[in-house]
């Protein structure tokens, strides 16, 4: 088989699922910078309103869902035990890293780093997405709704690009085979 | 109340845009108090002052972490909406409020941050 299960679950947590939420994301505040306030309030429909309920709601299915695979079904074999006295550390990326102290980093910062930070941007989005599925055309035309759900946004936009750059950098060095 | 009804249709079924802010709030305060909560939790378990049991042993210590950081936004998430759900709130405020925990809660899961204590 040209890609291993473990390989396969990588690139689903990573390109697909974080990509896709990536994409989600940036497709919400390119919505809110496209229907300004003076813009919302003119519209005669709610439609773009239900769009961008939508499409936050997606962002956030799309993160859990990439959290839940990357801590659950990605992390285990990353972190696996190598048995005592293995030569070859390559099916065990965590002991991989930490054994050359050029690489140790690439865990004990940026592995660890993925392990929290990402839920926070999880929680950021689906709060977003329940006030904008509750709030309806109110969040595109209340200034501070609209301020601190786009705020919230951006910063799960950020995060999410973090830890994606982060987890890129692991999986160069050390990859799940 | 047959306003309310009407309005739900108009929008498929939630609350229309009449509505007090006060369940947006709670939503974003929770949010805030949930990164908070992540970023405190692996401070303290980086640190050795939290220890907790392991809940899944093939992902070790992460998920007894994340469990309980999630645990703690959603039992704020609900007695926020059940306290402000009839109310109008200062979003502005709250947003401010918001954005300082969010920014200990990230700055909680900085590896360097750990090292320093």
């Amino acid at each position: 088989m040209l890609f291993s299960e473990r390989s396969l679950w990588t690139m689903a947590h990573g390109i697909g699922l974080g990509g896709a939420g990536l994409l989600a994301l940036a497709a919400v505040l390119f919505a809110f910078y496209l229907l300004g306030e003076r813009e919302a309030i003119a519209l005669s429909s709610d439609w773009p309103a239900r769009a961008v309920a939508h499409l936050t709601g997606l962002a956030a299915v799309l993160l859990w869902l990439a959290s839940l695979v990357g801590t659950y079904v990605v992390f285990p074999p990353y972190r696996a035990t190598p048995p005592e006295g293995a030569a070859d550390l390559a099916a065990y990326p965590r002991s991989l890293l930490l054994a050359d102290p050029a690489t140790s980093w690439l865990h004990a910062f940026a592995m660890e780093t993925k392990e929290h930070l990402p839920w926070i941007a999880t929680m950021l989005t689906t709060a977003v997405a329940f006030v904008a599925w509750r709030s309806g055309p109110r969040l595109l035309r209340d200034r501070s709704l609209r301020r601190t759900a786009s705020g919230l946004l951006a910063l799960s936009f950020l995060i999410v690009a973090y830890v994606s750059i982060l987890g890129v950098f692991v999986n160069k060095v050390a990859p799940l085979e | 109340m047959v306003n309310r009804l009407e309005r739900r249709r108009e929008w498929g079924g939630f609350v229309s845009t009449g509505s007090p802010n006060g369940a947006a709030a709670a939503a974003f305060l929770a949010a805030g108090i949930g990164a908070f909560a992540m970023g405190l939790i692996a401070f303290l378990y980086a640190v050795d002052l939290l220890p907790l049991p392991v809940l899944y042993e093939p992902a070790g210590g992460v998920s007894s972490r994340t469990t309980l950081a999630l645990a703690i936004w959603l039992i704020a998430w609900g007695f926020l909406h059940f306290r402000w759900r009839a109310r109008e709130i200062d979003i502005s405020r709250t947003g401010w409020i918001v954005g300082g925990l969010i920014a200990l809660g990230v700055a909680g899961t900085f590896p360097p941050l750990w090292n320093a204590f």
